[in-house]
């Protein structure tokens, strides 16, 4: 029993061992190694994300490594990554998830420290990268207005608009009480607001719904005049809808995505070859391009210019993964 | 594993404590009126289900109704029909707002009111009905076929009539057949999702596999134990049920198919042979044209539900003609769904023979462990799955491989292979088998000669519905799939997710092409057995 252990131990070593004794290595000694191992596994909770595989295209073109996808949702992916690691089952290199469940995951001892990553040094501070994670790309979100209902001049200016009667029970949104966009607006109004907008919004009669893609058809179709948060991501798909997306005079609620390394990632090199390629310009001008906000500066310069003016408008604020649950109960507390 | 989840405050593999945590969560206000909603809204779609495809069932197997060998596969369709897409197509036509019908109504009355909300009990009990009522429908068609009308007739002989002779006679001989169809569809309802967080959620109508999804996936830390506690006390609530079926069943023979010759009897109905037809053209029309239709029509639009002249396309189908991925799913998918339902039945078959046939001790045993998959809410059991198949010695290559999904869908299809056959089985006499013994046949010879080819329309409607249950599966999939054994039901999911409905709705018409080419071989193949019998 002992001897399997210690064999055990001995099979897991180089595996361990692997990003550390890259750490002092030129990038170039990276490169090649990474290019050695050929394959990068990749764990995301972005499913079917057309941008996304635009850069992993790019990515498996301009190295020759190939990029395997494993797409679920947010949790489905934490307890894989959970229940991989604690049978000794170690097949992800890379987890890219929303911010909370990144932390949450940090915390439980998932990832491993990613090493040096030279494009780092761009992205932007308040994106926050840190030795065991890096910003990914960021998820803006707005109104989304029905132009054949609303009028122009009828649009809200203000997320305290929304407040206003002639929008009881016309307003279609994401749940506040369950992760995802609903999640992020709510704690967010919460800081600017206070409590009385939430009540005041209950009292509006919000309809709630949990799947994204058929409200925002809901809203085109006419069946409600606003939807929100509307992704902004998501105005690509919709084109030659009559939908628009606005951006509130007080800004734009946002969460951020994270990749990390799993802990013992079989193909370390070429995970932080992919980080360092997620950082370059060109793969975060493709997300900028779809509607995310990027993460590194220099790129919002570049965009296409109907996303760039919706880009331009301010970060209103993003969730504190520590109080998720706190937020969602206190959601459930006034949205009966 | 799930038992261990349940009392455990952490899942397996993480430092925690024992307690009754998760049972007591059961108790909050909005659980228990979400297992109210969950029974009432399961009993009443079930029951009016079961109405419904017993007067089809009849209407198709033993009536002179025209036409009623097409109606057969139509009836059918829905239950093969992705529940999302239905739900997406009942969405445009019965939302209050804008819904096709209720403008039709408004155009028609002059009215500004509504005729129908589907964000209601009323849409969550609809939507299911469109697929228990077919699924009904397959479990008891073939057990009308198979029966000798002598019984029938002796009860019409001895004066009884038309309606009495079908309450005391058919409907009582039908009884094994319907009661297992009635709690297979009421264990179905009690796990169904897709139509009440599609329907409910916006109402703020909970039930109990959108709670558990809000345990799993909808909160920071998901509450694993709460969620396999719940996945627990659902299996009470449906082992309760079993025990029923049992008493009711207990010490009754059902036997039909018997070793004298019959020819299945067909009611002369006269004039109302078509109020026959148009009850099943109605539910064809209500329950397949309306939502396929809809498919049909927006697959050639730009997007789902607008449609412009402008907006017309084909750029959806060459889309999934050209998606490498859906195509290696597919042939995943289709080699899972072969072996799977295949082997499924021969097992089936078997537990089905033993409880039913033999009086071996711990029979019972195992006909509750084959119920087991089914009681246990979808979205437990694929949480069950990966944390069995992950902690599996290395030694055993069953992770990350076809073969986990492969033992997944076996596990998740047996119930109903068991129920389809031993509900066929019960039909066939045992003297016909010991007829075979006492001519010489072995037991293989005897099993392969008069029970299985007795009871095969059984198996081939048994193979249908789990094949088709494989190509659908979600809940275990996601959990189980590697980026090499991809599925058709997970990139479904990311097309969806993708803001890709209309290639999903391409998929979905390729499934029903495939239903279509499937149930008429079946048939095809029923027609000439029972031509041969």
């Amino acid at each position: 029993m002992r001897r399997r252990k210690l064999l055990g131990l001995l099979a897991a070593a180089p595996a361990i061992a692997r990003p550390a004794a890259a750490q002092g290595d030129d990038w170039n000694k990276v490169v090649e190694a990474a290019k050695k191992e050929g394959k990068l596994v990749f764990y995301t909770a972005s499913i079917g994300s057309p941008f996304h595989k635009k850069v992993f295209d790019a990515f498996e073109k301009k190295y020759g490594i190939k990029v395997e996808l494993l797409e679920a949702r947010a949790s489905e992916v934490r307890e894989r990554v959970r229940v991989e690691q604690t049978a000794g089952r170690f097949l992800g290199d890379l987890h890219h998830n929303g911010s909370t469940t990144t932390w949450l995951m940090t915390r439980d001892g998932n990832f491993q420290p990613h090493g040096e990553i030279p494009n780092i040094k761009n992205v932007d501070p308040i994106y926050e990268p840190d030795d065991v994670k890096i910003p990914a790309e960021v998820i803006s979100y707005s109104l989304m207005v029905n132009k054949n209902i609303v009028k122009p001049d009828d649009e809200p200016k203000s997320w305290k608009d929304l407040l206003d009667p002639k929008w009881q029970g016309k307003i279609l949104s994401d749940d506040y009480r369950a992760l995802g966009g609903g999640a992020v607006f709510f704690p967010v109004m919460l800081k600017a607001f206070g409590r009385e907008f939430h009540e005041k919004l209950a009292a509006q009669k919000p309809v709630f719904s949990r799947d994204i893609q058929n409200s925002e058809r809901r809203c085109a179709r006419g069946e409600f005049p606003l939807y929100l948060p509307f992704n902004l991501q998501d105005l690509n798909t919709l084109k030659g809808l009559p939908v628009k997306a606005v951006v509130p005079a007080e800004g734009r609620p946002y969460v951020r995505f994270d990749i990390s390394m799993l802990k013992n990632a079989p193909h370390a090199n070429a995970a932080r070859l992919f980080m360092n390629h997620y950082l370059e310009p060109e793969s975060q001008l493709v997300f900028a391009n779809a509607g995310y906000a990027p993460v590194v500066r220099g790129v919002v310069e570049k965009t296409l210019p109907e996303i760039r003016e919706l880009l331009s408008t301010k970060a209103m604020g993003t969730t504190d993964p520590p109080k998720q649950d706190e937020m969602l109960a206190l959601a459930k507390e006034i949205y009966k | 594993m799930l038992l261990y989840g349940s009392i455990h405050s952490t899942p397996p593999g993480m430092a925690g404590e024992f307690n009754l945590a998760g049972y007591r969560a059961l108790l909050a206000a909005d659980n228990l009126q979400a297992l109210v909603n969950t029974v009432a809204i399961s009993l009443v779609k079930t029951l009016l289900s079961i109405t419904l495809a017993i007067l089809l069932a009849w209407i198709v197997a033993r009536t002179d109704t025209p036409g009623r060998g097409v109606l057969e596969i139509l009836i059918t369709l829905p239950f093969f029909i992705p529940p999302i897409l239905t739900a997406t197509a009942w969405a445009m036509l019965g939302n209050p707002q804008v819904g096709t019908i209720n403008l039709a109504w408004r155009w028609l009355t002059g009215s500004d009111g509504t005729l129908i909300d589907v964000y209601s009990y009323g849409g969550i009990v609809w939507h299911m009905m469109q697929y228990s009522t077919p699924f009904i429908f397959l479990f008891v068609v073939d057990a009308f076929r198979a029966m000798d009308p002598s019984l029938e007739e002796a009860s019409r002989m001895s004066g009884a009539t038309r309606w009495q002779t079908f309450w005391r006679v058919t409907f009582a001989l039908m009884l094994p057949i319907t009661t297992s169809a009635f709690i297979l569809s009421f264990i179905r309802g009690m796990e169904a999702f897709e139509s009440a967080v599609f329907f409910g959620t916006p109402v703020n109508i909970k039930v109990l596999t959108t709670q558990i999804f809000d345990m799993i996936t909808q909160r920071a830390q998901p509450d694993y134990q709460a969620a396999t506690a719940m996945g627990f006390a659902s299996l009470v609530l449906m082992g309760l049920l079993l025990v029923l079926q049992g008493r009711l069943l207990r010490g009754r023979s059902f036997t039909t198919v018997t070793g004298k010759a019959y020819a299945p009897n067909v009611t002369r109905l006269g004039p109302m042979r078509w109020v026959a037809f148009a009850i099943c053209v109605a539910f064809f029309a209500l329950t397949v044209a309306l939502p396929v239709g809809q498919l049909f029509l927006s697959s050639f639009f730009q997007f789902f539900g607008f449609y412009q002249l402008d907006m017309l396309t084909l750029e959806h189908y060459r889309s999934v003609w050209e998606n490498r991925e859906f195509w290696r799913a597919f042939g995943n998918t289709m080699l899972l769904g072969f072996l799977g339902a295949t082997a499924t039945m021969v097992l089936g078959g078997i537990v089905a023979y033993v409880t039913t046939r033999t009086t071996w001790r711990g029979r019972r045993l195992i006909e509750v462990l084959a119920w087991l998959p089914w009681m246990m809410p979808g979205m437990v059991l694929g949480i069950g799955f990966l944390w069995g198949f992950a902690t599996l010695p290395h030694s055993i290559p069953i992770y990350g491989t076809l073969w986990a999904l492969l033992l997944a869908y076996m596990a998740l299809g047996t119930p109903v292979a068991v129920r389809v056959t031993s509900g066929a089985y019960a039909q066939i006499a045992r003297d016909i088998e010991e007829c075979s013994r006492v001519h010489g046949a072995n037991w293989g010879q005897t099993m392969l000669r008069i029970l299985v080819a007795l009871a095969w329309p059984a198996f081939a409607v048994g193979w249908v519905l789990i094949f088709f249950g494989i190509m659908r599966e979600l809940s275990a999939s996601i959990l189980l799939y590697v980026p090499d054994t991809q599925v058709m039901s997970v990139v479904m999911l990311k097309m969806w997710n993708g803001g890709k409905p209309e290639d999903v709705s391409v998929v979905g018409l390729i499934m029903l092409a495939l239903v279509l080419l499937f149930r008429w071989v079946q048939l095809r193949f029923i027609k000439r057995r029972i031509s041969t019998l």
